[in-house]
């Protein structure tokens, strides 16, 4: 009788599994798909690391947006915690660079997209540790709980050798190949070879190595056509707009454009105004326009399908004429800063359909930046007042970038007298930002994270 | 001392029995009250175990020796004892005893036991209660009741779901609601928000188990412990609620019922408002400005509004218009107007029509009810309609069955509400007080005179010269959007009870729950949120079937005289799907208000999804009755689920001791019964479905309000942010308790007391990972956390005549919940999208509120800047906690003849509560607390360092942080001091939480005298009279402290422009035939 009860129970335990066998495999999401179809969403990513949230704070702290009411009204006084920073966190570990490597790890042998996946690697990495400073890199998306931080100067070494990667796999690859979920290039090799040397003459700026930067850039962005760039398609409203856009459809009166000293800059009648004989902004002052009340109002910069500015080609441009005039001599600076002008005079670097107003931007020669000329009323040395004007041309043209932020940071120190006034958003302070604070996801959960300096601490670059 | 002992002696000495030996016969018919004859009353001479039961005519005879005393005796029933003297007809009248009918409890299992033999606890909440509550929802009517049982809707909403919480909270992630017994088989209580409406900001949704008719109801049982619990294995770990629906009674003649009850229902907490400023900022006015902290409304001239009548303008629908303004004049204001445009008074008027009857085999019971309800937010309502249907048929000694049936259909429309800009609060409440409501829909007319109809004007748009409205006008929202859900649902079971020899039973019980919520969200063309400003339409459908079917053998055997035991084997399996679809469009074609994807070209989101959990349980239970005073049960339930890696086994045992049967104790006058009890049980919560891969997913990313959304841009994948874990486990809670029920004098007093520890381990959460791992959570068995607490249910009887009865009953619990682990994550937020949010934290109770706080020296001061205000800290942290020091319940019952009177006190002690609304109110300027105006008697500084000298009049009010007195103004509450988002100082939202409530006083009187009954051949007629919630007592502004945004979760203590609660008045009337 014992035995019999036994046997029954242990029947039953077994006939208990299965029971419920392959009940609890995953009926709603797949659990393979081709590495391909990871692509686009790495870039909508990247997207979301370089002209939103993160993109928008920086631009408050210098001087080309104001944060008006609740958390952009703070944000713009400098009350800023962890929690600003935890979707920005995602995007760039969990959006790029885990998918990069699950593709890589897929493609093996596909040196398109190895070479795309390392350049948008090493695009929001480096943008993460220019505006964080030290951030987890050499020991991410591996099996290592708490990945370690990595000094800034580590990892902006890591960049170089990982773009330099890229350049050898995207070299790899037939000129002629294409690819349709590349929402940036269409997986055309040179326009990413052209991006990756871009980046690292980018990192190689941020950290004021000055002639690597102006060697890179050689290489670098060849035409506006190969600028990279977000071309939202604009179709539905929030979720595939310009996020400018779908910024000031869902927080409107946020923040604006207007009032700033980038506005004034940019407006004749304003003393602090750029414009002069060879220069007339108001095309671009009117472009740049961002009134930020609705979404539907905006017909320039936050206009519903306007492309945002991820790599282009002013900024090669620029830091060839940066880096040029640091390192060759005055006339290679200005040759640069001249054909930037060139571009910008072509009416190319941005559509003015809807927002109209006259451009010029004739070239500038070397009379202009001589004690007296129009760009050195002031009297300053002539090398330093061309680069004061290509630092002040990066600060236009990199409206809507971290450019003028990272500028801001890299000048303190040893260029101040050429860096942009960029004015105090309240009189509390009397320091600048000079980072931001690591997500508040990382600080729980990575028990390697350090104590946040908060954000008057310069990053290691810039000390 | 020494009388106890003296007591003890003397009952020992009269215990022996000394009978004669004469005997003779006595025959009776025993009846009920209603003049119904009983059949199966025990009746037994007192003192000896010879006796008899009556027959199917309420019949009886037996054989009595001289001088007996007849003891008869029915479950539910008041036993009587009466002396046989020289009567040899006894025709005797039973009485139902409710007191007793509460002694018989319903397993987890679904059998009957008598309560005194059990050693876990559990709590009832009679049908009358239940009832008599005036709640419109089941679960609102078990509020108070119960000690360690918390109850808390939402909110006020018609038809909107409570969060039912039993010894604090028991699981992070899972599912946080007890198990539902109906009848014997488990059915849904889901609260399910979907994709079409999110819990931080949309409608309330309904729990369904307010889906059961509560006057179908016999009784609620609620098991707390996990030793009750057990045999549910890995769905008990909140507890188990037992519900059994009512029966007819066998030979019982056609019993009709016809109840109807009226309600009007006001609401009970409004937030308080400014009216002195206006529209603006700075003082100076604006209608456009998102803020009242404009000019003061007394300082205008009074005059009419000078207008700019050269080009726009807005006309209503109603035929007013409404121009530019360039100078605002009118010192009219609109607080009250406003108000009643959107609040009423809500009424429901709930019918029940019964039957039920039996013959000698079978029974029946049939009802049918209708709730149709107004909320009182114009708009709302909710209409549910019931059928049920139960039979039971003994076809022969052997073999009987039964059949539950029940149908259920509602009817719901919810108002829009919390964090939400068309929700209702949101746009009343932040709306200038001198901006009159009324025209909110009509034609807008540019300049050029081109007309745009059906435009939406609410305060930050008052021309309505923008498709967008920013925030809805409160009528837009009540008047225009719809949040419709219509629910079918069925519950059948069926039982066969088969007895091949007298002491084994062999159950089989299947049955089937299955519903379908359908929910159609309906935003026109022009409703604030840029996902609905071009209209949207969201449609969401649930459909969910659970089957479950159980076999078990009983049997029962005295080993011997005084040690009998019972065995009890089953095998259950039960089955759920879920499935889910949604379709959303963001866009329509034209203006319209047909809620069919017709009008919309394209659709924004499609959703389909399924769920599957199948388990199956083999589980034993061994009892033990030793002596008829100290009962044992042992019980283990092995489980395989497909949720879990593997099987899992649950054990239990308790034990009771009637230590009263001890002779020695048998006969004290002062201490009727007592027992003490032990338990001890494990118990555990299922993980989520299909979480065993790492999956692919769509996605999207907004960094701040601006997405970006993959299906957009044609489609594409991620791996997903959540590790998959093969190796999921349940989450294990064990629990132990003592304690012990005592009834003194003769049952006057009645008393139990509980102590209870639980721990709970291997809580599955999203364990936070580092981003940087390429992951941001995996789903693990990673936390631990206990409870522990007293229980106490007392009643003291202190009155008792014959017509005339009094009590006092209350019940308390102080239950103390700490996190032990989160496997190094810091925080597990349980209401995401918050500034505020109730979260896990190591080491604090869970629930416990974080946001934004100030800094503070290490002496708990503020370290204040140098103007003397708070500066908020970098990072966030715990502020508060919402959970009470103790709850606990106070009520008043007494009954004079035909009267009954009941009152029912609810008390919250302690806990935090974060006035979100308030704070927020206070940035937007319109709260009352921001209405004020103080004359300086100093020179005071504001957040800014602007210096106000004395004698000088600001609005504002003053505060000290601690370094001397400040200028609170608009620079301060407009920044850091108030709103929301993490950069202002969220902790200044909370408040002391605690509360009292006076939950119920309800007044009846029935109608049964013999006189009425023979003249109008009815049984009796109950009128009541019941109060509901109609007194608060608490610290909080504005606010009832049990609403709570987020709805039923672990989430709570939290308000954010939620809709408010209700307090009711009911009158019912009852007629039995």
């Amino acid at each position: 009788m014992k035995k019999i009860l036994i046997a029954i129970l242990i029947l039953s335990a077994i006939s208990c599994e299965n029971l419920v066998d392959d009940i609890n495999q995953n009926p709603n999401e797949p659990v393979d798909v081709p590495a391909e179809l990871l692509l686009k969403g790495m870039m909508l990513a990247d997207i979301t690391v370089q002209v939103s949230h993160m993109q928008r704070i920086s631009a408050m702290w210098s001087g080309q947006y104001k944060g008006l009411t609740l958390l952009y009204g703070s944000l713009y006084t400098y009350n800023i915690t962890s929690e600003e920073a935890n979707d920005t966190w995602e995007a760039i570990y969990v959006g790029v660079l885990n998918q990069g490597r699950v593709i890589r790890e897929s493609l093996p042998d596909d040196g398109l997209m190895q070479g795309i996946t390392k350049v948008l690697e090493a695009h929001v990495v480096g943008t993460a540790t220019s505006i964080f400073g030290s951030v987890p890199y050499s020991e991410v998306v591996s099996d290592i709980a708490n990945p370690a931080f990595d000094t800034q100067s580590s990892v902006y070494q890591q960049l170089q050798s990982i773009l330099d990667e890229a350049i050898i796999n995207l070299e790899s690859v037939p000129a002629t190949v294409s690819n349709t979920q590349d929402i940036f290039y269409g997986g055309t090799p040179e326009k990413w070879i052209e991006a990756a040397y871009t980046l690292k003459a980018r990192y190689y700026l941020q950290t004021k190595n000055y002639a690597d930067a102006y060697a890179a850039a050689q290489n670098g962005i060849s035409s506006g056509d190969n600028s990279m760039k977000f071309y939202p398609p604009g179709v539905v409203g929030n979720g595939d707009s310009n996020l400018l856009y779908s910024f000031a459809e869902a927080r409107g009166g946020y923040m604006t454009s207007i009032g700033t000293y980038f506005e004034s800059l940019l407006d004749p009648e304003n003393a602090d105004s750029r414009n002069n004989a060879k220069t007339n902004e108001e095309a671009r002052a009117n472009f740049f326009y961002y009134d930020g009340t609705d979404g539907a109002g905006e017909i320039g910069v936050g206009a519903q399908t306007t492309p945002q500015p991820l790599i282009l080609f002013e900024e090669n441009l620029l830091i060839l004429a940066e880096a040029g005039a640091r390192t060759e001599d005055f006339a290679t600076g200005l040759t640069h800063l001249n054909e930037l002008r060139a571009y910008l005079n072509s009416g190319a670097s941005f559509n003015m359909a809807n927002t109209g107003g006259t451009l010029l931007y004739e070239s500038y020669d070397e009379a202009d930046f001589e004690n007296g000329g129009i760009e050195n009323s002031d009297g300053i040395d002539k090398d330093r007042a061309l680069l004061r004007e290509i630092i002040e041309e990066r600060y236009v043209s990199g409206y809507g970038q971290f450019i003028p932020f990272n500028d801001a940071r890299r000048l303190r120190k040893e260029d101040a007298d050429i860096a942009i006034p960029i004015p105090f958003n309240t009189p509390e302070i009397t320091q600048y930002p000079e980072r931001f604070i690591v997500s508040q996801d990382e600080l729980n959960a990575n028990s390697n994270a350090p104590d946040d300096p908060g954000i008057f601490s310069k990053t290691e670059v810039n000390q | 001392m020494n009388r106890f002992f003296t007591t003890i002696l003397i009952g020992l000495l009269f215990s022996g029995n000394y009978l004669l030996a004469q005997t003779r016969t006595v025959t009776g018919t025993i009846k009920d009250l209603t003049n119904n004859p009983m059949v199966g009353v025990n009746v037994i001479i007192k003192g000896t175990t010879k006796g008899t039961t009556t027959n199917i005519d309420g019949k009886y005879s037996l054989e009595v020796p001289a001088e007996a005393t007849l003891l008869y005796s029915f479950i539910g029933y008041k036993n009587q004892e009466i002396a046989v003297g020289n009567q040899s007809v006894m025709n005797v009248t039973m009485e139902e005893d409710i007191q007793q009918m509460n002694e018989v409890v319903v397993t987890a299992l679904g059998f009957k036991e008598d309560r005194d033999k059990l050693g876990a606890t559990s709590a009832q909440v009679s049908s009358e209660d239940l009832v008599r509550s005036g709640e419109s929802g089941l679960i609102n009517g078990l509020a108070g009741r119960a000690a360690g049982v918390r109850i808390s809707r939402s909110n006020g909403d018609p038809g909107a779901g409570s969060l039912i919480q039993i010894r604090g909270t028991n699981t992070i992630s899972g599912d946080t609601q007890p198990l539902i017994i109906l009848d014997g088989i488990p059915v849904s209580n889901s609260n399910l928000y979907g994709e079409g409406s999110s819990r931080d900001g949309g409608v309330s949704q309904q729990s369904r188990l307010n889906d059961i008719n509560p006057n179908d109801i016999e009784s609620v049982q609620i098991l707390k412990g996990a030793s009750a619990a057990a045999l549910w294995g890995s769905r008990a770990a909140n507890g188990v609620i037992v519900i059994t629906t009512k029966s007819g009674k066998l030979n019982s003649k056609i019993n009709v019922s016809y109840g109807a009850t009226y309600s009007i229902d006001e609401i009970n907490v409004r937030h308080p408002l400014q009216d002195k400023f206006g529209q603006g900022s700075g003082g100076v006015y604006s209608p456009t400005s998102s803020t009242s902290w404009g000019d003061k409304i007394a300082d205008r001239s009074g005059a009419a509004d000078e207008l700019d009548t050269s080009g726009e303008y807005f006309e209503s629908d109603n035929g007013n218009r409404y121009y530019p303004i360039i100078s605002k004049n009118s010192q009219e204001t609109y607080l009250d107007d406003n108000f009643n445009d959107v609040f009423k008074n809500g009424n429901f008027l709930e019918q029940n029509l019964s039957l039920s009857g039996g013959s000698e085999k079978a029974t029946f019971f049939f009802s049918i009810g209708d709730l149709n309800q107004e909320g009182i937010i114009k708009n709302s309502d909710y209409r549910r309609t019931t059928l049920r249907l139960n039979n039971t048929y003994t076809f022969n000694e052997y073999v009987s069955m039964k059949t539950k049936a029940g149908y259920t259909r509602s009817v719901s429309n919810r108002i829009q509400q919390s964090s939400n800009t068309a929700g209702l609060y949101l746009g009343l409440l932040r709306g200038a007080p001198d901006f009159d409501i009324t025209d909110y829909i009509g034609t807008y007319y540019d300049d050029a005179g081109n007309p745009y109809r059906n435009r939406h004007r609410s305060y930050r748009r008052y021309l309505g010269n923008n498709l967008n409205p920013i925030y809805n006008n409160p009528l837009w929202t009540t008047n225009q959007q719809t949040s419709d859900t219509k629910v079918d649902r069925f519950i059948v079971n069926s039982e066969i009870t088969v007895s091949p020899l007298d002491f084994v039973d062999v159950v089989l019980r299947g049955g089937v729950d299955s519903y379908t919520d359908n929910r159609v969200y309906f935003f026109p063309k022009g409703t604030a949120g840029a996902d609905r400003v071009n209209g949207s339409l969201r449609d969401e459908t649930y459909t969910e079937t659970e089957y479950n079917f159980d076999a078990i053998a009983r049997t029962f055997f005295d080993i011997n005289d005084n040690i009998s035991t019972n065995f009890t084997v089953g095998w259950n399996i039960n089955d759920r799907k879920r499935k889910r679809v949604y379709i959303e469009n963001q866009s329509f074609l034209f203006d319209s208000y047909l809620p069919n994807f017709e009008i919309a070209p394209s659709i924004t989101d499609i959703e389909n999804d399924r769920r599957f959990i199948r388990s199956n349980r083999l589980y034993s239970v061994l009892g033990f009755d030793l002596y008829n005073q100290v009962f044992v049960n042992l019980s283990g339930a092995y489980e395989v689920a497909s949720t879990i890696d593997g099987g899992f086994f649950y054990p239990s045992a308790d034990v009771a001791w009637q230590f009263t049967e001890l002779p020695s104790l048998s006969n004290l006058n002062f201490l009727s019964f007592g027992k003490l009890r032990a338990s001890w049980g494990r118990v555990g919560v299922q993980p989520d479905p299909h979480k065993f891969e790492t999956t692919y997913e769509s996605f999207s990313y907004y960094a701040y309000s601006d997405g970006l959304d993959i299906q957009l841009f044609d489609g594409g994948f991620r791996l997903n942010d959540d590790e998959g874990n093969p190796q999921l486990k349940p989450e294990v809670k064990t629990e132990w308790e003592i304690g012990t029920d005592l009834r003194f004098v003769d049952n006057r007093i009645i008393l139990g007391f509980t102590y209870y520890q639980n721990k709970i381990e291997d809580l599955l959460i999203d364990v936070g990972k580092a981003p940087t791992t390429g992951f941001n959570n995996q789903y693990a068995n990673a936390a631990t956390m206990e409870n522990k607490g007293i229980e106490l249910d007392a009643e003291y009887n202190f009155l008792r005549k014959a017509d005339l009865s009094m009590s006092i009953y209350g019940n308390f619990n102080n239950n103390r919940n700490e996190v032990l682990d989160l496997q190094g994550t810091e925080s597990i937020d349980y209401t995401p999208g918050g500034s505020i949010s109730s979260r896990a934290v190591v080491g604090y109770p869970s629930g416990v509120l974080y946001s934004s706080r100030a800094i503070r020296n290490e002496d708990g001061t503020y370290d204040l800047d140098d103007n003397g205000f708070p500066q908020l800290a970098p990072d966030q942290g715990v502020v508060g906690d919402p959970n009470p020091d103790w709850r606990g319940g106070l009520g008043f019952k007494a009954s004079y003849k035909g009267l009954a009177l009941n009152v029912l006190f609810e008390h919250f002690h302690g806990g935090d509560f974060a006035e979100r609304t308030r704070f927020i109110l206070q940035n937007f300027g319109t709260h009352a607390d921001v209405g004020n105006e103080v004359t300086l008697t100093q020179e005071l500084r504001n957040v800014n360092g602007e210096v106000f000298g004395a004698g000088s009049t600001v609005r504002g009010n003053i505060a000290d942080f601690g370094a001397g007195p400040v200028l609170l103004d608009q620079a301060w509450y407009t920044s850091r001091g108030a709103g929301f988002g993490s950069s202002v100082i969220n902790e200044f939202a909370l408040n002391k939480g605690t509360w009292t409530k006076l939950r119920e006083i309800s007044l009846s009187y029935t109608l049964n005298s013999p006189g009425f009954r023979e003249k109008t051949k009815l049984s009796s007629v109950v009128f009541t009279l019941t109060g509901r919630n109609l007194k608060l007592w608490t610290n909080l502004v504005g606010v009832d402290p049990e609403t709570n945004q987020f709805g039923v979760g672990n989430g709570y203590g939290i308000d954010y422009f939620t809709n408010p609660g209700t307090r009711s008045y009911l009158f019912a009337v009852k007629v039995n035939y």
